[in-house]
Order: C-alpha cells, then structure tokens, then sequence
C-alpha cells in the first residue's frame, strides 16, 4: 500500500524545491524548514492511503507542510496578534507604486526580514495563493487580523525595498 | 495600482522558490521509510509467533491433561478395599526390600539372583497396571495386581529365610 520506492523518489523529486521555500519562508530557519520537509514526505508517504484524490498530491502536502511549519513556529512561543511593529512606517507608503524596479531575489530576501507574523501572512497569501478566510483557519485568527497583518506586512515589506534601493543606488 | 506587488509576484512565481534543500535529505527520509517498512514485518511476525505458542500451549496441556486422566485410574477407583489390601502389601513389599537390601553386600550374588526374580513380578504388575485403563473387566485386572503384590511379599519372605539362613551358615562357619 505504500507505494514502490522509486514511485516514492519521484515524488521527492517533484515536490521537494518548492515545498522546501514553503516552509523556509514560514521558518525563516534552513534546517528548521529541513526537518519539517522530513517529516511531511514521512507522513505524506505512509498515510498515502488516506489521501483521496479530491485535491492534488501537490496541494495535500503543501498543507501537511504548512501545518508541521506553523507548529514548529508554535514551540517557538510565536504569537501571530503582535502589531508593535508598524509604528514607525508613514502613512504615505501605504501605496504600492513602487520607486525602484522590483526584482524577484530582492523580494524574496526582503520577506526574510520581516517579523514572524507579517512574513507568514504574507507568504501564504503572496506567494502560496491562500485567501484570508482560508489563512484564518490555518493561523487561528480572525480574517480581519488576516488582512490588516497583510497590508502591514505589504507597509513594512516596501519600506524595507526602498531603503535597500536606496543604500544599492 | 495597489496590487502591484501582487501582479508582479505572480507573474514570476517561480523566482520565489530558488532554495534547494540539502542533498542528503532524501536518504534520510529512506532510512526512516526503511526502519518502518521494517517494523510492521517484525510485528506481524511476533504477533503470528506468538499466538502459535499459546496454540501449541493449550495443545499439549490439553494432551497431558488427556494422558494423566487416562493414566489415573488406580486401584482405588475400581474396588476400594482392594487398593487398601494393595497399599498394605506395598508397604510390606518395601519393608522387606529394605531388609533384603542389608544382605545384599554379604550375598551378592544371592541378591543378584532375587531381585531378578522380583524384577520379573514387577514387570508383569507394570503390564497389569497399564492394561488397567483400556481393559473390559477392570476387576479381573485390579485382582490379579494385587494377587502378584502377594505374590512378591511371599517370594521376599521366603527369600529373606533363605538369605538369613545363608548369613548364619557364614558365620558358624567362619567359627
């Protein structure tokens, strides 16, 4: 029932790379993001049986995978409802029309710098495609914390480009 | 305007996901497929084992409890005054024994010569003693046991004569 182990690498092969980023950007720690990689195809592979094919063998251990991340955070003591942050941010950055070119890597490094909470609200609704009422289920928070999490983070997230742009130019 | 971060992130989703995990996670992974893969097997075989045993357990209780019962049945569970004649006479029979055994180094090959003739009783009351279970007339067999208990009780008598008399011819003798 568990499936030949070649069937098995292959999968690995498919699905490692991004999920590995998934959990990295909820982490922010390599070998935490590793171990929960781990542990998830572990749990993906032996409870195989349980996965009926409503959703994608892609997208069920993307949750698995988000959920072992959270947890992980969890132990961390991490708190998803702090808002001290924002503070110092002004409120003419709230648009996003951005002044320098946006590139992918400075982005991405960008997000890294961002708080627990800010970065993995914006993680999973930027980049995983999760909506707020779905990010509420799996952070346990309101939507609306949802959302306001996210414009603060997208605040904090420009703010963090710009200052970097400026420093490079 | 606002969803410009938003427009472009997805436009190069895949730029997001450049890290690679390291190169030996895989054969960890394996390695824990592999000792799980393992365990059930081991299981199973446990469980299997170990529910042969009890099998086997009860089994031969089950025959040694059916032996003993087949082999219970003594003299006292045919005829009651009879098993008593036959205890007495065993009592005797011991008693005796034990007197002749006090000769035995003086008489050796007298000794010899009677308890063979004794071992030949004692096998034919085996050989009852065995037919007793299976036999039709169990009465018939409980009787003659007992009558080859008296019987050897006599033979020792008289072989306790012979033998005392034997040791005082000795002694005269070495007078």
């Amino acid at each position: 029932m568990q499936g030949s182990r070649a069937a098995q690498f292959e999968l690995y092969k498919l699905y490692a790379k991004a999920m590995y980023n998934v959990a990295l950007r909820i982490l922010n720690y390599e070998e935490e993001a590793e171990d929960v990689l781990q542990e998830a195809f572990l749990d993906a592979f032996t409870r195989i049986v349980d996965f009926r094919q409503e959703t994608t063998f892609g997208l069920w251990l993307k949750q698995i995978v988000i959920n072992k991340s959270i947890n992980y955070l969890r132990k961390r003591k991490f708190e998803f409802v702090g808002t001290d942050e924002i503070a110092e941010i002004p409120d003419e950055a709230i648009a996003d029309d951005y002044d320098i070119q946006l590139q992918a890597d400075e982005i991405r490094k960008a997000i890294t710098e961002l708080p627990d909470g800010y970065r993995v609200v914006l993680s999973l609704y930027l980049l995983e495609g999760y909506d707020h009422e779905e990010i509420s289920h799996i952070l346990k928070i309101s939507e609306n914390t949802s959302r306001t999490q996210y414009m603060r983070a997208k605040k904090k997230l420009k703010s963090i480009l710009e200052s970097k742009g400026m420093r490079d130019e | 305007m606002n969803n410009r971060l938003e427009t472009f992130v997805k436009e190069n989703r895949k730029s997001f996901d450049v890290l690679e995990p390291s190169a030996g996670l895989w054969a960890k992974i394996e390695q824990e497929l592999d000792s799980k893969k393992k365990k059930k097997p081991v299981n199973l075989y446990l469980w299997i084992s170990a529910a042969a045993s009890i099998v086997i357990v009860l089994g031969l209780t089950w025959l040694y409890v059916g032996s003993m019962r087949n082999r219970d049945i003594e003299i006292a569970d045919v005829n009651a005054a009879i098993a008593k004649k036959e205890i007495h006479f065993a009592g005797l029979i011991t008693e005796k024994r034990d007197s002749l055994a006090i000769f035995a180094s003086a008489n050796p090959d007298l000794y010899k010569k009677f308890t063979s003739d004794l071992k030949k009783l004692d096998e034919d009351y085996e050989r009852l003693k065995a037919e007793l279970p299976t036999t039709p007339n169990q009465l018939y067999v409980v009787k003659a046991m007992v009558k080859n208990r008296e019987l050897q009780l006599q033979l020792l008598k008289q072989q306790l004569m012979i033998i005392n008399q034997v040791d005082d011819y000795k002694r005269v003798n070495q007078i």
